[in-house]
């Protein structure tokens, strides 16, 4: 698809070329009550990554 | 963690007139950006103000990154005195703006916002469209990606 609008920045065209579209596409698919569902479940996850990074760096010599 | 659930059924219980905006909004539009917070357009009428302070108020609400101990009153006159606010509260963080960068208020921006039927709750969000106008049109540097995202979305909707 051409991505370009009459009124297009370049620097967000620019930024625009590294959007992963399949990310957005897959969510798209969604419900509204999935795709909340999906980011508060990241959240969760990046929580838990930080408590780990936390806890590892405690144990660190 | 956000309970962006919880929150919002705080916020409806006692009909809070408010609009969904920035990264929570996004996400109702498809985008698979992280966000760890609930930024809310909240209409600044006397009776609203009762309502969002009545909402939080079981919540500890208390301003995000400030030290300890401050007195801070959750009440009606200090919502009127300031206009945004960034809180912590004990179901997550939530910024109250009073108006929004490169939109408006709440009444400029209800006629631009669509119906989201989320949790079993019914609330306003800012249309892509709007979201993507106000992003453009606050300019700051920080939203450029989060704008080509947006953009994105709307092309794959097209």
């Amino acid at each position: 698809m051409d991505s370009r609008r009459s009124d297009a920045d370049p620097v967000v065209e620019a930024y625009k070329k590294d959007i992963d579209r399949t990310l957005i596409r897959e969510n798209l698919k969604l419900t509204v009550d999935q795709r909340f569902q999906k980011a508060m479940a990241l959240a969760r996850f990046a929580e838990e990554l930080r408590r780990a990074g936390r806890e590892a760096r405690s144990r660190k010599p | 963690m956000t309970d962006f659930a919880s929150l919002l059924a705080t916020l409806a219980k006692h009909e809070v007139a408010y609009i969904v905006i920035g990264g929570a909004a996004a996400i109702a539009h498809g985008s698979a950006r992280l966000t760890l917070d609930l930024d809310i357009v909240y209409d600044r009428s006397a009776a609203n103000l009762d309502r969002l302070v009545a909402a939080l108020a079981g919540y500890e609400p208390y301003l995000r990154g400030a030290p300890p101990g401050l007195p801070f009153r959750w009440d009606r006159e200090t919502l009127a005195r300031g206009l945004n606010f960034t809180l912590v509260t004990s179901l997550g963080d939530i910024d109250l703006l009073g108006e929004m960068a490169g939109g408006g208020t709440y009444g400029e921006l209800l006629p631009d916002t669509i119906e989201l039927h989320i949790f079993d709750i019914r609330c306003r969000c800012l249309s892509l469209r709007q979201l993507i106008r106000a992003k453009r049109a606050a300019g700051r540097p920080k939203d450029l990606e989060v704008l080509a995202e947006l953009e994105a979305i709307e092309e794959e909707n097209s």
